[in-house]
């Protein structure tokens, strides 16, 4: 492995944990796969579907999304949004979110 | 529009049917709303190479289906440990046994040079051999438990505590190692008894050419079916009790049954026709007549041991039923 591929991997394992958040706090309003990644990608977190989708998927499958068909513009389109327990889990994860920020803050100075 | 379509089929392939139909109407919806973008950014109408740019870019099928992260295990990390230490356990069985049934070819007849150097070959194709069947073997089964055992299995260890390390194993859980054990051992005999019949008997060299001295007689083979139902009922119950984890009163009668069942086998193998024939030798005849009479007397010896041994763990099961572990179940609170 090169210098460059396990800093690739490393910033992947970072950003990982960050993505969870990042797509639960964008979810308040329904969003379809493709706009929820136009919409993180304008606040600058750029993902790719490869990414997102299975993310989504997994996030349903633990309760904390739901999802819905809908069919518009000639094309059914899967809307996710986020669930009453996601709602619950939100707050909790944003203050973890930000004793981590201050916590590393503080580490590397 | 024919190639999107080819993509999402491919990319279905590799997905567990399951959720395949939903994923593929997922990327299907994705690939038409990234082809539309891409058309309005272009301002003009989606073309052929805008969908081979934009596939290209989405990433082959078999990349996109792994990404869904379905790993597809035949032996997965939680049974992994296992699997490796039953396979050493069989591994080590095969070396032992054909190292033990080549060197007593060696020590009981004259073999010439040649005759010595083809009977080593002979010993290292069959280790060849029966190694990789038993690795077949392990693999099948452990590949079959992967699928049967709830995920949750073998590692809901929540509530351990390291006092668990000191702690007297509960007298109702099962020992999964035996469990395991005890489904390949079976299977393999199975196998063995029900698919290479003829491998089962006294092999001699005669004439320098590894012969069959003595086999399995047709009387044996009268008991077979009932052996395969016994061999079968036991690894039944044993998948049961892997998944359950505890005996229960239903699963001990269910044992004591099986263990009748064997006895029963046993009994009336006891009392009919002798289970070897022989087979005719030109030479080594009178080590065959020797050899045959000693096996004909170990037969009636392992059986008479196969019913005590059953006897004694019918026994074991009926103790435990008559008194009840006392002990509160460990990973209760």
């Amino acid at each position: 492995m090169t210098t460059n591929e396990m800093y690739d991997n490393t910033i992947n394992e970072l950003r990982r944990g960050v993505i969870v958040l990042a797509v639960l706090s964008q979810l308040d309003e329904a969003q379809y796969g493709y706009s929820l990644l136009k919409l993180l990608s304008d606040q600058g977190l750029a993902l790719d579907q490869g990414t997102l989708y299975p993310l989504l998927r997994r996030l349903e499958s633990q309760g904390l999304l739901k999802s819905d068909w809908k069919i518009e513009e000639s094309r059914p389109r899967r809307y996710y949004i986020i669930s009453p327990e996601g709602q619950e889990m939100l707050p909790r994860l944003k203050e973890e979110w930000n004793r981590i920020v201050s916590m590393m803050d503080g580490m590397l100075g | 529009m024919n190639l999107i379509e080819r993509y999402v089929t491919e990319v279905g392939k590799y997905l567990p049917r399951r959720s395949r139909a939903d994923i593929e109407a997922e990327l299907r919806s994705t690939l038409e709303d990234m082809l539309e973008d891409r058309s309005q950014q272009a301002h003009r109408p989606v073309d052929e190479a805008m969908v081979t740019a934009l596939l290209e870019e989405y990433g082959s099928p078999k990349k996109v289906a792994a990404s869904y992260g379905h790993a597809q295990y035949l032996i997965g990390p939680r049974l992994y440990p296992t699997f490796m230490l039953v396979l050493q356990i069989v591994a080590f069985a095969v070396v032992l046994g054909l190292t033990i049934a080549t060197a007593i070819a060696f020590v009981k007849t004259n073999m010439t040079p040649p005759e010595v150097l083809k009977t080593l070959g002979e010993f290292a194709l069959n280790l060849l051999g029966g190694l990789i069947q038993a690795f077949g073997n392990v693999v099948l089964v452990f590949a079959i438990l992967e699928r049967v055992l709830p995920p949750s299995e073998l590692e809901d260890k929540e509530t351990w505590t390291p006092a668990e390390l000191i702690k007297e194993p509960h007298p109702d859980e099962v020992k999964i190692g035996e469990m395991i054990a005890g489904i390949v051992f079976t299977m393999a005999f199975l196998l063995v008894f029900n698919f290479y019949p003829e491998i089962v008997g006294i092999w001699l060299t005669d004439n320098g050419a590894l012969t069959q001295a003595a086999g399995l007689s047709e009387a044996f083979f009268r008991y077979l079916p009932f052996i395969n139902i016994s061999g079968l009922l036991t690894i039944a119950l044993y998948i049961y009790l892997l998944r359950n984890r505890f005996w229960t009163a239903a699963t001990r009668w269910t044992h004591i049954a099986i263990e009748l069942i064997g006895i029963a086998i046993a009994y009336s193998m006891l009392q009919g026709p002798s289970l070897l024939k022989l087979f005719p030798m030109s030479t080594n005849t009178e080590l065959q007549a020797t050899l045959t009479q000693i096996f004909d007397r170990m037969v009636p010896f392992i059986l008479l041991l196969v019913i005590i041994l059953s006897g004694i763990e019918i026994v074991k099961t009926l103790v435990r039923l008559v008194r009840p572990a006392k002990t509160s179940l460990p990973f209760q609170k």
